[in-house]
């Protein structure tokens, strides 16, 4: 305990704490901006502010809503984060997150009758697997046969999407009525309790917490996220050290996986009881920039999702209420993130914010192909 | 001012967050002067004179270069008033040529096409006039990479100089060359005073300073602790100035070990980065309680032997055994595991990383112990601090406390940490040791030198390869000559000559040696 005061209060910190000044000034600079563009346009940057705050955080259902969307954030974040820290750079997470949700949706739908308590868990561990073990394809590749994994996840992202698109039209599209394209329903029984009245927050908040913890601790408190952190920062020295750097490379993938499949089950239980074609609206891409702003820190990560989830919760509230098109709160993102990129050293995450858009470019791509 | 001032530099003082680098210096510098800076690892030289260089703001202080005051601190700043700086780790770009790394930044475009794409036989001209303006013999059109340490230094010195640089900073620029190297360096450096160049050098060598310098700065833990006149002072004396009281320089008894053969090296092939042999059918055999030094220029496959041993690069041909069981194929973990521990050539790139803490650093190989981690899993913070401020103090490291960066330490600490880590396993049965005391201090060598003896005593085999000819000399019980990739003689220290070693460090076989001696 005295360690930890010690280097909380002495030592390691300041490091960081140059990094949250230049992450508030950016915020502050950026909201400011948003505000000129909000007086040009001929709208008063209070009220639209205000509206927005109103919306994120005025109603319990703004609040939920909010908390909702802070979830998914924070989940997709921490599994690039995982990765990312491990040198793996995952840009596959869309494509996990769909396997997750088809796996639960199915056995969710076999399971029908069973009781909620094994069935649930159930459901939980297929998502992950079916993340994980995809995830692990692209790391075996690139250990076995040096394969760049930013192409090979960008790649798998197509494959995954497709299957699950044609397995909801086709052979597992449920036979009720009225209904498009999907596949069976789940129990009912399983489906999580919403926690607010007519909001999207469910139960799956508090799973959401405690593999919030799990990876946190798991990252900075263990001999095994140790060894992944270092890889990570060098691997020349992670070799020269006797670390077993396959090895790392693919448990890295696969619990970034396995969480990305999470964030699926999440949507099919918690919202859509059954897997649908637009389970995920871009979830992963959103995670990963927050991911990426945060510097792959856990708990920033955490902090950071519950801010812009604010700002995409308020902004539609915003432009209801006083009329600012949404968009607005889309360039005040993107401002924070140009300045924190110049922070981060502007090549590096140019690099990796094009790998974003030719993965984005992709995924459009693959339901644009399904309509 | 009077004008034959080159540098002025007044109460200069850097406060990094925990430490205070450089604490009220003031000195000044003439011009046409060579001037060398000495000191401890950690005692402020290179901060010192990257604030020179406008890489550092200074917390307090003014610098005036050529009469001129400084009011910004950028490296741009610098170039334009006149100061060149080559760095204690190199700052080209391996990919380029000669040429095309001289006029990075300020290139010679096709007059013809708009002035937009690059002119290489400008390039190359420019170079041309350049390297006989100094007189300094590079190749203008080989890539970088393919050149070996010394003239990669040549390049970065000619590289300040087509900037225009009068003042000419050179960071322990010895401490990567061979003895015959360092005395091509040296007649450089006699040729640009003579132009009308200051120059500034770093060096921990101190019959360096006594050779080459007219004046001489010691700092001391951030402080200026002296200027003087070389002419005035001996070795010794400067010696004393750096650490604040006499260096007895007694020599490490040797014990006689029983010697049985623990690394043994059959017929080793090695290929470099580039497909092109390095190691050509070595043998090589290293018994328990000896120090075999492996003399050579670099570039001759040292690296290469280093990292096949260690299981870093695989072997195309031969084999390697420790203790009787084979290890060519094995993984760098598992050969560790089996007792061999390593000092790498490249502290940065390998030996370390950067942006962990120094504890991080130290706790590399042992993160899985139980007295670490409980279960195999759970980080015991409190037990990992108590090791690393063991090593930490052990090792004498000067900086601040084990939970900082390591990459904010000054070189000579970050060696520190790297032999420190590699020698506080306890079951290592050989050691493969590259370049163990580059750019440390005289008292730091004296210790890790006292160290790796110990661990000779103590029935280890000592692998030994130091571009430092006195460093092989002092240490081995036999000396090998590796000449590509190929060890051409091989020497009893007692009493083999220098001069016969460095020829031989030259030449393809024995039998030339003797002709040529
Ligand atoms: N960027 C930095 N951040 C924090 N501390 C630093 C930084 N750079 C240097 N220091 C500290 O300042 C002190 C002086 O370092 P400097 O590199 O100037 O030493 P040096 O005399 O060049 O040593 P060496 O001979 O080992 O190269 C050291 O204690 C070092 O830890
Ligand atoms: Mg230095």
């Amino acid at each position: 305990m005295r360690e930890f005061l010690n280097e909380l209060f002495t030592k390691r910190y300041k490091y960081d704490f140059s990094y949250i000044l230049s992450l508030s000034i950016s915020i502050l600079l950026a909201l400011i901006l948003g505000a000129v563009i909000m007086l040009i346009l001929g709208y008063n940057p209070i009220e639209g502010y205000g509206a927005l705050i109103k919306g994120a955080f005025g109603s319990p259902r703004g609040i939920g809503d909010t908390l909702a969307k802070t979830v998914t954030l924070a989940m997709t974040g921490l599994a690039m984060a995982v990765a990312a820290k491990a040198g793996m750079f995952n840009v596959g997470g869309e494509g996990q997150l769909f396997l997750g949700a088809m796996a639960a949706a199915i056995v969710g739908a076999e399971l029908t009758g069973v009781s909620p308590i094994i069935a649930i868990p159930l459901c939980l561990l297929a998502a992950m697997a079916a993340g994980g073990a995809y995830a692990s394809i692209p790391a075996v590749l690139k250990v076995r046969l040096g394969v760049n994994e930013v192409i090979t996840t960008i790649m798998m992202n197509s494959i995954a999407i497709y299957l699950c698109v044609y397995l909801s039209n086709g052979p597992l599209k449920t036979t009720e009525r009225g209904i498009a394209s999907g596949t069976q329903a789940i129990d009912p029984e399983f489906k999580f309790t919403r926690l607010i009245t007519s909001s999207t927050l469910t139960q799956s908040i508090f799973i959401a917490a405690v593999i919030a913890l799990v990876v946190w601790y798991f990252m900075s408190k263990t001999a095994q996220g140790y060894e992944q952190r270092l890889t990570g920062q060098n691997y020349e020295f992670s070799r020269y050290s006797g670390f077993k750097t396959n090895r790392i490379a693919i448990i890295s993938m696969i619990i970034s996986g396995a969480i990305c499949g999470l964030v699926g089950m999440f949507e099919v239980f918690g919202i859509h009881g059954r897997f649908i074609e637009s389970i995920s609206k871009e979830f992963y891409f959103d995670g990963m920039l927050v991911a990426m702003i945060m510097r792959y820190n856990p708990i920033g990560i955490v902090v950071i999702s519950i801010f812009f989830a604010a700002l995409k919760m308020g902004s539609t509230a915003m432009e209801m209420k006083v009329g600012i098109s949404s968009e607005l709160i889309l360039v005040v993102q993107s401002i924070i993130i140009f300045f924190m990129a110049a922070e981060n050293g502007i090549s590096r995450i140019l690099k990796e914010k094009a790998a974003i858009r030719k993965a984005k470019r992709e995924y459009l791509a693959a339901k644009a192909g399904n309509v | 001012m009077s004008n034959d001032i080159a540098v002025n530099m007044k109460n200069i003082t850097v406060r990094f967050v925990e430490t205070l680098a450089n604490d009220d210096i003031s000195l000044s510098i003439k011009k046409g002067e060579i001037f060398a800076i000495v000191g401890e690892n950690g005692a402020g030289k290179t901060t010192l004179m990257n604030v020179l260089a406008g890489q550092i703001q200074p917390t307090l202080g003014s610098v005036e270069i050529l009469g001129s005051t400084v009011t910004t601190f950028s490296p741009t700043a610098a170039i334009k008033a006149g100061i060149g700086m080559v760095h204690q780790h190199f700052m080209l770009i391996d990919s380029f040529t000669v040429a095309q790394n001289i006029v990075l930044g300020h290139e010679p475009k096709k007059p013809a096409k708009f002035g937009i794409f690059f002119d290489n036989k400008a390039a190359v001209r420019f170079t041309e006039d350049l390297i006989r303006e100094y007189g300094l013999e590079v190749p203008p059109n080989a890539r970088v990479r393919d050149l070996g340490v010394g003239l990669q230094q040549r390049v970065e010195i000619l590289k300040a100089l087509a900037l225009g640089s009068k003042v000419l900073i050179l960071d322990e620029p010895t401490a990567v060359l061979t003895p015959s190297e360092t005395d091509e360096l040296f007649k450089i450096i006699r040729k640009l005073k003579e132009k009308g160049h200051t120059i500034i050098i770093i060096t921990h060598k101190l019959y360096e300073v006594m050779e080459i310098s007219d004046r001489v700065a010691v700092l001391r833990a951030g402080k200026l602790a002296g200027i003087e006149e070389t002419k005035n002072l001996s070795e010794s004396k400067l010696a004393s100035m750096m650490v604040g009281h006499e260096l007895s320089f007694e020599s490490i008894p040797r014990d006689e070990t029983v010697k049985t053969p623990v690394l043994d090296i059959k017929n080793l092939t090695v290929s470099n980065a580039r497909g092109l042999i390095a190691i050509n059918d070595l043998n090589l055999t290293i018994n328990s309680g000896e120090i075999v030094g492996i003399a050579g220029v670099e570039g001759n496959g040292q690296s290469e032997l280093a990292q096949a041993i260690t299981g870093l690069r695989p072997a195309l041909k031969g084999s390697i055994y420790l203790n009787g069981i084979e290890i060519t194929k094995q993984s760098p973990e598992k050969i560790r595991k089996l007792g061999l521990a390593h000092i790498p050539e490249d502290r940065i790139k390998t030996g370390l990383s950067k942006q962990a803490s120094i504890w991080e650093n130290l706790l590399v190989g042992k993160q899985r112990r139980r007295e670490f981690a409980w279960l195999k899993l759970h980080l015991r913070r409190d037990k990992i601090s108590k090791y690393s401020k063991e090593v930490y103090n052990q090792f004498d490291v000067r900086g601040a406390g084990i939970h900082i960066p390591v990459g904010s330490l000054s070189g000579g600490n970050m060696q520190k940490i790297v032999v420190g880590r590699e020698f506080s396993f306890e079951n290592t049965r050989a050691y493969v040791i590259s370049q163990p005391t580059r750019g440390l201090d005289i008292a730091a060598m004296q210790f890790i030198h006292k160290q790796i003896i110990n661990k000779r005593n103590e029935g280890a085999a000592i692998l030994l390869i130091s571009a430092d000819l006195d460093e092989i000399f002092m240490l081995s019980d036999r000396i090998c000559t590796l000449f590509e990739g190929k060890i051409t003689a091989e020497f009893d220290p007692k009493t083999a000559s220098k001069e016969k070693v460095g020829l031989a460090m030259l030449t393809h076989s024995k039998e030339e040696v003797c002709e040529n001696s």
